[in-house]
């Protein structure tokens, strides 16, 4: 489970987060939207503590994420990442780069390692690719082999930021059904994006994020459909 | 004996290729330690540390304004005085390292940040810690794009080994030894057009080397980042 409480977060004079509390429960997916600069991709990155936090507190499984004696590496292990560009490794294979943490952080054998790899790229209909190198790759085949490999570290959690932001439209669905693949198997996401019908299909909850503070959170189908506050309604009503 | 005749004798080749030889060692070696110091020195101002950061540029900017040739002196002056001389070679090469790790440091600088930060944070997010991000995310892709400057540096060094001829090294380097015999056989252009081809070969010796090298990392593994 994750819990955030009363999240504060500034850059310089920049207070980007404002008082962020939300619960995301074991096998949840939440998709959070809202404007560019809302602080959504923030909000991600102090999940697993690739930003730190200036107020508040979060916990995942009972951990707290930000307090020092927490080990950040170990933690970020069951918390994977994903983000809108793609960031495969240009200098790795997709086998090697889906093998690459587990072998150097997990510490697993070579071989072990290179099949564990091959299993996750063909979970993500990329088993074809296995020593193509990003540049010979789609973008929707690189952001596929980014979900693989956050995938292969067998996290608990999954950190969405708008995987689907930069891909050309054709390319989107690809991907999009990837993370429906996901969402069945029960893995617990948090999402940030834009493709609100996906949001409504598969989110079970949607938060909507406006200027650093959580305007409306509910069920997913009911806050699309029927938000209740007027920025929902109006944010909505331009993306829709 | 030799230094008597006017003409280009088999012992004046021996000299030169003694002298290129001597070059290349001192090529290889200071680029060597160059390159270990300046890596240290890029990766320190990669650091985030602002203290470090100006006092590495510093050491950087000094090292990079001053004549290599003053350097030399006074590197071998100090030495002197302080009562720990040593032979030339050994001050010589202690100088083009230092020297040309100024230049490397900037490079690798270039290379750490050529890597995007969402790659970095991407491999973090994997859980990799600081040094396993950076030995086998940043340092790949960081060299791959500055390699290139890299050999630059490495071949400008060549060139200027010969320098070392201030502090009287002997025996002499291609360059010195060229002009060793050019004072004496009075044929400066064909001496010179050997010298070159002898510092052409080393540098297309070096050239070749690195892409070899690169090539190594199959083509399509290319970094445009
Ligand atoms: N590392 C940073 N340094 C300074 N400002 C930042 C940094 N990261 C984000 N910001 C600023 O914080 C705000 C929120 O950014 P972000 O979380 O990326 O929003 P979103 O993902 O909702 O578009 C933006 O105004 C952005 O410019
Ligand atoms: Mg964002």
């Amino acid at each position: 489970m994750i819990k955030i409480e009363g999240v504060r977060k500034s850059f310089g004079a920049l207070e980007v987060l404002k008082g962020i509390d939300l619960t995301v429960e074991r096998g949840e997916v939440l998709c959070l939207i809202g404007g560019s600069g809302s602080g959504k991709s923030t909000l991600l990155m102090c999940i697993n503590a690739l930003e730190g936090i200036d107020a508040g507190r979060v916990e995942v499984d009972g951990i707290d994420v930000h307090a020092p004696q927490t080990e950040k590496n170990k933690l970020r292990q069951k918390m994977g990442i994903v983000f809108q560009q793609f960031n495969a490794f240009p200098h790795l294979t997709a086998r090697d780069n889906v093998a690459l943490a587990p072998r150097r952080v997990l510490g697993q054998n070579k071989v072990e390692t290179l099949e564990l790899a091959e299993h996750h790229l063909a979970h993500v209909g990329l088993g074809d690719k296995l020593d193509h190198f990003p540049s010979e790759l789609s973008g929707g085949q690189q952001q596929r082999l980014a979900i693989a490999r956050a995938l292969a570290m067998k996290p608990d959690y999954m950190l969405l930021d708008e995987v689907t932001s930069a891909l050309d439209p054709e390319l989107v669905g690809e991907v999009l059904d990837t993370l429906r693949l996901l969402a069945e198997e029960g893995i617990t996401m948090i999402a940030v994006t834009h493709e609100i019908p996906f949001a409504r299909e598969v989110a079970d909850r949607v938060a909507f994020f406006h200027q650093g503070v959580i305007h409306e959170v509910g069920p997913a189908k009911s806050l699309i459909s029927n938000p209740q506050m007027e920025r929902t309604q109006e944010f909505l009503g331009k993306i829709l | 004996m030799n230094n008597l005749t006017l003409t280009f004798t088999a012992n004046d080749f021996m000299l030169m290729l003694q002298g290129a030889g001597i070059t290349f060692v001192l090529t290889i070696v200071s680029g060597f330690f160059g390159s270990l110091i300046g890596f240290i020195i890029g990766w320190g101002r990669s650091l985030g540390l602002w203290w470090l950061y100006y006092l590495l540029g510093l050491f950087i900017e000094v090292v990079r304004s001053v004549p290599l040739i003053i350097q030399f002196v006074l590197f071998n002056s100090f030495l002197a005085i302080a009562g720990y001389p040593i032979d030339p070679f050994t001050s010589g090469i202690i100088t083009l390292s230092i020297y040309i790790a100024a230049y490397v440091a900037e490079v690798v600088k270039a290379g750490i940040d050529a890597v995007p930060p969402t790659m970095v944070k991407a491999a973090r997010g994997l859980g990799m810690s600081y040094f396993q991000c950076f030995r086998f995310v940043v340092v790949p892709i960081g060299t791959r794009s500055v390699l290139p400057s890299w050999t630059g540096l490495m071949l400008g060094l060549m060139k200027d080994t010969s320098l070392i001829a201030v502090l009287g090294a002997s025996p002499p380097e291609l360059l010195r030894s060229s002009q060793i015999i050019i004072t004496r056989i009075q044929e400066p252009l064909a001496i010179l057009i050997g010298a070159g081809a002898f510092y052409f070969i080393m540098c297309h010796f070096i050239t070749v080397a690195v892409q070899r090298y690169e090539t190594s990392w199959a083509s399509k593994g290319k970094v445009t980042a």
